[in-house]
Parts: C-alpha cells; sequence; structure tokens
C-alpha cells in the first residue's frame, strides 16, 4: 500500500474538502436558481420590468402613463409631497432617480413643462397645470400648458 | 425579453469572441486548432477587455456608439492584431482539421464539465427573466448604458448628474453595446450579457489551467467557487463588480503563467486585462496594483531583467486608462479617489482595526464564500512547504496585498458603515477578486505541492 506522508494528506485534505463542499453546495446552488427562475417567471410583465421600483413608485400604472403621455424628447420633472398616500420608506428618498432610469431617453430638467407629482400640492404649480392622469394616492401627471 | 433580445446578444458575443480570436493571435497564436477551441474562452475574454478598452477611448473622445461604430471598433481591433502577429511571425497552423480529433476525455472531466454545464444552465434560466432589483444598478449603471444608447456618447447630463461620476464607461458601453444587439434597451435579458461573461472567464480558467494542473484539483476549485452564495446570487447583475473580479483574476492568472514561463505573450495578456479592470471599476487600480506589486517583489532576484518588464506592464496599463482621467478633469468630475484623502488614513486611525476585522470576517465569512478562503490559506502552506517558493511567494503576496486592499477600501472611506450589508458597504463585492483568484490559485499551488514532493522522492 502506498505510503501517504503529511504534505501529500495537506493536498488531498484540501481536495476533498474542495469537492465535498462543492458537491454539497452545488445542489443548493441548482435548487436556489431553480426557485429563482420560478419565482422571476412568475412575475407579470409589469411586475419584472418595473422591478426595483416596485417597492418605491406606489401605483404601477403611474410609470406606464408617463411613458405613455410624456413624448420621449419631452424633458419632465418629478415633484414630491406630502399628499402622497401609501408611500414606502423608500419612495420619497428615491422614486426621483428611478423614474430617471425608467424614463430614459427623457430628460428630467427643474423647468420641464411635463410634471410627475407624487403627493405634490397642484397649487403650487400655478394655474396652468393641467391634469392629465391621477389616482388615489395622490400621484398625477399633468402638463403646463 | 424576447427570444430576439437573447439572438442579438449571441450576435454581440460571437462578435466579441471573433474579435478576441484576433487579439489572441497578436498575442500568442495556437499551434493547432484544438489549441484554439482550449483558448477560446480566453479568446472571448481578450475581445471583451480589448474592444471594452477602445470603447471607453471611442466614448471619450466623443466619437458616438452606433452597431456601425461597434463593427468598426471591432474590425480595427481584430486588423491590428492579426497585423502584429503577422509581424512576430505568427502563423495558422497548417489547415483546419475536418475530422475530429479523437475525444480523450477523462471521467473527471467529463463528470465535473457536466456539472458546470448544468450549473451555467441553471444560471442562465435564472437571469434570463430577472427584473433589475440592485440599487447600484438602476440607479446609475444601466441608466448610464442607456444614456449611451440613446444619446450615442456619454451625455453631459446623465454622467455628471447620476452617483458614480469616477467610475469608468467598460461595463455602460457594453451594455450599451447588448442593448443595439437586442434592439432595445431591455434591462432584463442584460443580464444575460453577464452570463455570457461568467460563461468566458470560466472557460477561460479551464483554458488556461488544462494541462497544467491535474484535473480534480482544477474542476474541484472552480466548483467550489462557482457554488459560492454570493456568485450563485450575484453573478449576472449587472455592475461591473463581477467582471472587475473576472478581468483581475486573469490578469493575475497570466502573471502567474509569466512568472513560470517568462512568456511574453502571458505579460502582454495581463497588462491587456489589468487595463480593462481599471476601466471597469476605479478599484481596478488598486487591484492591478497589488498583483504586479506581488511579482515585483517575488522576482527580486530577476531584478534586473524582469522588473523593467513589469514595471512596463503597469505604465502600458495605466496609460491606457489617461484619456478617461483626462475627460473626468475637463469635465470637472469627481476623481473617484479615497474620501479621506491622501494622509487621511491617520486622521482615521480607529478605523484600522474594524476595517481589517470587517474584511477578515467577510472573506471567511462561510454564508458568502463557503470555505473558499481558508482552503486558499491551506493551499499556499502546502506550496511554502513543498512547492514552488516563488509561485508561493506570489500567491501569499498577492493574498495580502488583497487583504490590505480590502481594508483600505473602508478605512479611507469614513462615511462607509463598518457592515458587510451590500447597500453601504461594497466589502462583499470587492472581496470577490481574491475569491475569483482563487479558482486557479488554489490548483496550481497544490499542483506544485503535489509535483515537487513527487520529485523529491
Amino acid at each position: 500500500m502506498p505510503r501517504v506522508d503529511r504534505r501529500q494528506a495537506g493536498v488531498l485534505l484540501a481536495v476533498v474538502l474542495a469537492t465535498g463542499f462543492g458537491l454539497v453546495y452545488y445542489a443548493k446552488a441548482l435548487a436556489h436558481l431553480d426557485d429563482v427562475a420560478d419565482t422571476n417567471s412568475a412575475l407579470s410583465f409589469s411586475d419584472r420590468e418595473i422591478a426595483g421600483g416596485n417597492s418605491m413608485i406606489v401605483n404601477q400604472q403611474a410609470a406606464y402613463e408617463a411613458v405613455a403621455l410624456i413624448p420621449p424628447t419631452a424633458p419632465y420633472r418629478v415633484r414630491t409631497g406630502p399628499r402622497l398616500r401609501n408611500a414606502t420608506p423608500l419612495t420619497l428618498q428615491y422614486v426621483e432617480s428611478w423614474y430617471r432610469y425608467f424614463l430614459m431617453p427623457r430628460r428630467p430638467t427643474l423647468d420641464a413643462r411635463w410634471i410627475i407629482c407624487y403627493g405634490c400640492d397642484a397649487s403650487d404649480l400655478g394655474p396652468s397645470y393641467r391634469v392629465r392622469w391621477r389616482d388615489d394616492n395622490g400621484i398625477s401627471i399633468g402638463r403646463l400648458d | 425579453m424576447s427570444l430576439g433580445a437573447i439572438v442579438g446578444l449571441v450576435a454581440l458575443n460571437l462578435w466579441l469572441f471573433v474579435v478576441g480570436v484576433c487579439v489572441l493571435f497578436g498575442l500568442r497564436g495556437w499551434n493547432s486548432w484544438v489549441e484554439l477551441g482550449r483558448l477560446s474562452g480566453l479568446a472571448y475574454m481578450c475581445g471583451v477587455g480589448s474592444l471594452g478598452i477602445v470603447w471607453v477611448w471611442q466614448l471619450t473622445f466623443s466619437i458616438g456608439m452606433s452597431l456601425a461604430t461597434i463593427f468598426g471598433s471591432g474590425v480595427i481591433v481584430g486588423v491590428a492584431a492579426v497585423l502584429v502577429g503577422l509581424r512576430l511571425g505568427r502563423r495558422l497552423p497548417p489547415r483546419p482539421m475536418l475530422r475530429m480529433p479523437p475525444l480523450r476525455l477523462s471521467l473527471v472531466a467529463a463528470l465535473f464539465g457536466g456539472l458546470t454545464a448544468v450549473y451555467l444552465e441553471a444560471q442562465f434560466r435564472a437571469g434570463r427573466l430577472a427584473g433589475l432589483y440592485e440599487f447600484d444598478a438602476w440607479s446609475f449603471w444601466v441608466p448610464k448604458a442607456r444614456a449611451i444608447y440613446y444619446f450615442g456618447g456619454l451625455d453631459g447630463q446623465f454622467f455628471q448628474g447620476l452617483a458614480g461620476q469616477s467610475y469608468p464607461p467598460l461595463v455602460p458601453a457594453l451594455e450599451a453595446a447588448a442593448f443595439h444587439f437586442m434592439g432595445a434597451a431591455d434591462a432584463v435579458t442584460l443580464h444575460l450579457q453577464f452570463w455570457f461573461l461568467l460563461l468566458g472567464f470560466v472557460g477561460a480558467v479551464i483554458g488556461l489551467l488544462a494541462g497544467r494542473v491535474p484535473r480534480l484539483l482544477l474542476w474541484g476549485s472552480l466548483l467550489l467557487v462557482l457554488v459560492t452564495p454570493h456568485v450563485v446570487d450575484y453573478a449576472l447583475q449587472p455592475q461591473a463588480d463581477f467582471l472587475l473580479d473576472e478581468f483581475f483574476a486573469l490578469g493575475a492568472l497570466l502573471l502567474a503563467i509569466w512568472l513560470r514561463d517568462r512568456a511574453d505573450w502571458a505579460l502582454c495578456g495581463a497588462t491587456l486585462f489589468l487595463a480593462a479592470a481599471m476601466l471597469t471599476k476605479r478599484e481596478g487600480y488598486v487591484l492591478g496594483v497589488c498583483a504586479l506589486l506581488a511579482a515585483v517583489v517575488v522576482t527580486r532576484p530577476q531584478a534586473r531583467s524582469l522588473w523593467p518588464r513589469l514595471v512596463a506592464a503597469g505604465l502600458v496599463a495605466a496609460a491606457l486608462t489617461i484619456p478617461w482621467r483626462v475627460l473626468l478633469v475637463a469635465r470637472d468630475l469627481e476623481g473617484g479617489g479615497p474620501e479621506a484623502g491622501g494622509l487621511g488614513l491617520l486622521s482615521h486611525l480607529e478605523r484600522a482595526w474594524p476595517s481589517l476585522r470587517l474584511t477578515l470576517s467577510t472573506l471567511f465569512d462561510f454564508h458568502i464564500w463557503l470555505i473558499v478562503v481558508p482552503l486558499l490559506v491551506l493551499a499556499i502552506l502546502a506550496g511554502f512547504i513543498s512547492g514552488d517558493r516563488q509561485f508561493s511567494g506570489y500567491a501569499a503576496l498577492l493574498s495580502i496585498l488583497c487583504v490590505a486592499a480590502f481594508t483600505w477600501s473602508t478605512w479611507a472611506f469614513p462615511s462607509l458603515p463598518i457592515t458587510k450589508a451590500a447597500a453601504v458597504n461594497p466589502i462583499v463585492r470587492f472581496t470577490g477578486a481574491l475569491v475569483l483568484a482563487t479558482v486557479w490559485l488554489v490548483p496550481l499551488l497544490l499542483a506544485d505541492a503535489r509535483r515537487t514532493e513527487a520529485a523529491r522522492r
């Protein structure tokens, strides 16, 4: 029987550890990836497309209305305010940057005529603000005429 | 999210592969078509690295990005690489073999190859319909890519207004290229572009190590890293972290091959990948210094002949990033240096130990990296006891310097809390660089220990 010294035993131990842990966690990884694939495929188109935005935009319809109403070349701005209902802790802090990602190639500008209002006071926007879409959460999309 | 988008991605990655084959021809050529097949992963990653660098230059010099320029830049890189190869005397093998050579596949390679293929298929299915949830991905990586896709270049408004101003646009450019080939800014299917990168990395490591280490060592180590919880969950995220790790791991591996074989092509390849790492994320500079410094220290006995080459490699890699750095200054964007400033570490000494502890606890965290790092320590010890001292020294120094770099990344940024929480401290993602390098470090170290011991008998 071949003699195995301590150095060889060390190499052997490393191989056994790597392969053993690798195979055990291989099975777990496959099961986990299967679960992820199932979860992803069970999502609706909008849940999948909005993804991270679901934790902050309150109403998916607002995002799709913004895409439909605001022309791709028109600038827009997001105004937030305290009149928003059902907001998450992330909404007021991140909703503007999420719309910047989602609405591209539309550009956010400070003086844009298109306004996505998240609980803002519409009277602050002036008499020329015409609401094109609104929901019960205090979100509206409109334009300064 | 359509089949057409996937076909588009396949076309893009085929183009990256074709350009990469030309780059590989310029770097080293191949003696047989079987050898080219073995190195196809490396060729693909050469294509990603070289075209990525060219795209950053292109965008920096305000040359718009479109399908025409993607093909044009590829043709220029490919033709230039082939001309360099011809000039260096590289020739194609006599003729392509029409008949397949007899397939000699060991049981180990067949078994682990099959397991890896099934794993990659599972990753593909998981990424196929994945939404964009990661904060950094939707807050700046993908918006930058969309800005390049929609506006053709580094749009002033978006690149100044978005977070991560100092991050070079290699990944956004690659993502923008993917959008062009998919025909839309599809952030869902985009995850699959990162699947191709993972596939290319795996193929490159296997191709470079095949024949150098016993199969069981190679495949066992590879499989262990692939199934670590962090790789399983984050490998396909459309961010720059994994590509940075992949470039670094390949660059450091080619440096290791150069240390052993003194093959100039390996040093040139390392330079390419380290430059690409530097243009992927600012952390690439630190990682590049770690790899080159480790090589410099272990080649001290041959300093006169080897150091000039290593210094040249470092200078060339850094020089390739100069246009981007100039653009940052010209546009008055953040440089990306440490928050604490040059000597600021000294005024935040109280963060030194917690930062080191955070690094070590992250590297040894079983729930993040399983036993990969303990195994690396064991392999380095085995290497020092009975292996190639120079390579063991390189591996040990590379690991120590990486630990120092990870520690610095928390210590030098006082606004980062001492935590592994990915949302507020990137330490887990950053440590991935060393962990991906263990894919080749561990098998090479153990193979050395085994071989040297056998030779001693």
